[in-house]
């Protein structure tokens, strides 16, 4: 397997995906000052779509990419969530008009990002079988299947499901809450 | 014969006169004489205060909502007097419930946001009703951290600590008089509206010569996400086209997943669909609501028993581009309130537009009772607006709220004057203030105007006042 250059293999990718964020982001936004009611709609529903798949599924497009031209395991990785840990730190930083710093911080634990978390380990390991499959068809690997992706796809599926069917999602807001007050009490002096 | 004539002419004129004046006094306590007849019989009337969660004040169709059923509250506010300026002094569960039952600012309770367990430093209206001689019920949603208080002169003590005091919307474990057991029925507003009916039944059970007058608080949970109804009314507004309902602004599928709006319980789903649940919801809740009017009126208690909806906070759909409870928009602070009473109120075909805050319920209470409101309660009883809902009564109402995280919303401080909101922020927000005659919406912040900062001062000065209570 060829490694290919850093931009080709990695920056690309995730300028990309970045891109689309932040164009479907103020294109979101914008849409709410369009007059004409079906217009609006469609331009929310188009620019809403877009920002929501570039965060979650961005990882996956950005990993595959990676694994084909020849990026090493950490670089992938750090590639593919560099997307979704921009958004988490934009939300991050919108708290900080309203909490301190470090409180701010803690909304990086928050259930909706460790949902998001877990939601790219399963597609890291689904792209690291498409990769292989697409470099297996080049005739560039010989093994698709391996233990490692299958369990941290099973895993991640496991949490992902688990994570939501554990009361809709509502224990863990709780868990996150009940952390918040062991590290920051009721956020009043 | 002289004499007698003339002590037969003074009788006449002491019974003229004591004629005249029983007649006058007749006629001058004319407006108190149900009232009166209510309390010197020694029927102090019964209370029954229903809360509402999140429960937006146009969401009933009293209120001229376009699809929602709510034949409950319609007939309590047909039968009753219903309030369309009543507000949540803090816009958060935890305070407005203890400011509700304490008739004090969340600055003197001390339940300043919902991560402050109840500090117990202010008295219940249950307690001081408890102590006067009512019998009284605490039943439902508590939701303040820390647990449920100790409460041992309740006679009845129903209520859950299931996700943070939220409790679940079906088969929640409830805990009655400090017994964990099983929910009876499926459905909550159900299982807690038994156990108020219940009480009700059993009191009237004591002959009437030793019966006590009874207070029930019943709290409800629907209102609050996650919205969930039981399977008759799920799906009932599914035809209804949303759209009309909400903001153009707000789109089905994004709107609630987006700019902070993920942090309110709409991650999952279509926004439109939301709104539906919520609105089965509430529907679900008046149904239960039905069910306590008509055991009044089967246990033939109407005549003596005060009966009150509200809900503990408003709930934005969309406005202002946010969804939520927490910010210092009409939709938030304002709060459904009905009463009925049908011993005081005179006139219910009108709607009372004077400015109401939670703070004002426990004092009510306490006076309609006939219990002395304590100096420590910082609202005043309405009672007298039931007779003269025209007559003078408050000229602003007290916004605060502590931050609470993880909602973005800054401490704040405002005053709601029938005419002006002004609100001033904490870290980098500018100060609000609307003009709500011109602007009901809340369109135009005019406080850099020439015109709003000559109201500036004035409302600074009512707020600095309120606060200072």
């Amino acid at each position: 397997m060829q490694q290919q250059n850093f931009i080709s293999r990695s920056v690309f990718p995730v300028v990309l995906v970045l891109a689309i964020a932040i164009i479907s982001f103020f294109g979101y936004s914008g849409s709410q000052s369009i007059e004409n009611d079906k217009i609006r709609a469609v331009v929310a529903l188009i620019f809403g779509t877009t920002y929501f798949l570039s965060i979650t599924f961005g990882p996956f497009y950005v990993y595959t990419i990676g694994y084909v031209k020849g990026s090493l395991l950490k670089e992938r990785i750090l590639a593919s969530s560099l997307t979704p840990f921009l958004w988490m730190t934009k939300e991050v930083f919108r708290l900080t008009h309203s909490h301190p710093f470090l409180e701010s911080l803690y909304w990086y634990l928050s259930p909706l990002h460790l949902w998001l978390i877990m939601f790219i380990g399963l597609e890291l390991g689904a792209a690291t079988l498409i990769a292989r499959k697409i470099l297996k068809n080049r005739g560039e690997v010989k093994i698709v299947m391996s233990p490692a992706p299958l369990i941290v796809m099973g895993v991640s599926l496991f949490l992902v499901i688990g994570a939501y069917a554990w009361g809709k999602g509502e224990n863990l807001y709780v868990m996150f809450l009940e952390g918040y007050r062991i590290l920051f009490g009721s956020g009043l002096s | 014969m002289k004499n007698n004539a003339k002590i037969k002419m003074n009788c006449r004129y002491i019974l003229n006169l004591v004629g005249v004046v029983v007649i006058t006094l007749i006629g001058f306590l004319s407006f108190g004489q149900a009232d009166s007849a209510v309390m010197n019989q020694g029927k102090r009337p019964n209370i029954i205060f229903i809360l509402g969660d999140n429960h937006n004040a146009d969401f009933m169709g009293c209120a001229g909502h376009s699809f929602i059923k709510t034949p409950g509250m319609d007939r309590l506010a047909r039968e009753g007097l219903m309030f369309t300026n009543t507000f949540n002094t803090t816009s958060l569960c935890s305070p407005s419930r203890a400011s509700i039952l304490t008739g004090t600012y969340a600055h003197n309770h001390g339940v300043k946001n919902n991560h402050i367990s109840w500090t117990g430093t202010r008295k219940t209206f249950l307690e001081y009703l408890s102590e006067a001689g009512y019998s009284t019920a605490f039943i439902g949603k508590w939701h303040m951290p820390g647990g449920l208080p100790e409460m041992p002169f309740l006679d009845l003590y129903v209520s859950y600590t299931d996700h943070e005091g939220q409790g679940r919307y079906f088969n929640c474990p409830m805990i009655v008089n400090g017994e964990e057991v099983a929910s009876r029925k499926s459905y909550i507003t159900e299982e807690v509206t038994d156990y108020a009916i219940e009480f009700m039944e059993n009191s009237v059970k004591t002959p009437a010569k030793d019966r006590k007058p009874f207070c029930i608080y019943l709290a409800h949970r629907p209102g609050h996400p996650p919205f969930q109804s039981p399977k008759d009314i799920r799906g009932m507004y599914d035809s209804q086209n949303i759209s009309k309902n909400l903001p153009k602004q707000v789109d089905e599928y994004w709107f609630g997943k987006t700019d902070g709006n993920v942090f309110q319980g709409v991650m999952m789903g279509s926004y439109y669909d939301q709104y539906r649940k919520y609105c089965e919801t509430i529907t679900a809740m008046d149904r239960d609501i039905v069910r306590i009017l008509d055991k009044v009126d089967e246990l033939g208690l109407e005549d003596n028993t005060l009966v009150i909806y509200m809900g503990d906070n408003g709930m934005q759909w969309g406005t202002h581009g946010c969804h939520g409870i927490r910010e210092p928009y009409e939709e938030s602070i304002r709060l459904p309130f009905i009463v009925r009473a049908p011993w005081l109120i005179r006139d219910n075909s009108e709607k009372c537009d004077q400015i109401i805050a939670n703070v004002d319920i426990a004092p009510f209470l306490l006076d309609i009772a006939g219990v002395e409101v304590p100096k420590s309660m910082d609202g005043k009883s309405l009672k007298p607006l039931l007779r003269e809902p025209d007559g003078k009564f408050s000229d602003a109402c007290l916004l605060e709220f502590w931050r609470y995280y993880p909602e973005n919303t800054p401490s704040y401080t405002g005053v709601r004057t029938q005419r002006y909101k002004y609100v001033e922020f904490e870290k980098s927000r500018k100060p609000w203030l609307f003009d709500l005659k011109k602007d009901p919406k809340e369109e135009e912040n005019i406080y850099n105007t020439p015109n709003g900062q000559k109201e500036v001062k004035r409302l600074q000065a009512i707020m600095k006042e309120l606060k200072s209570q």
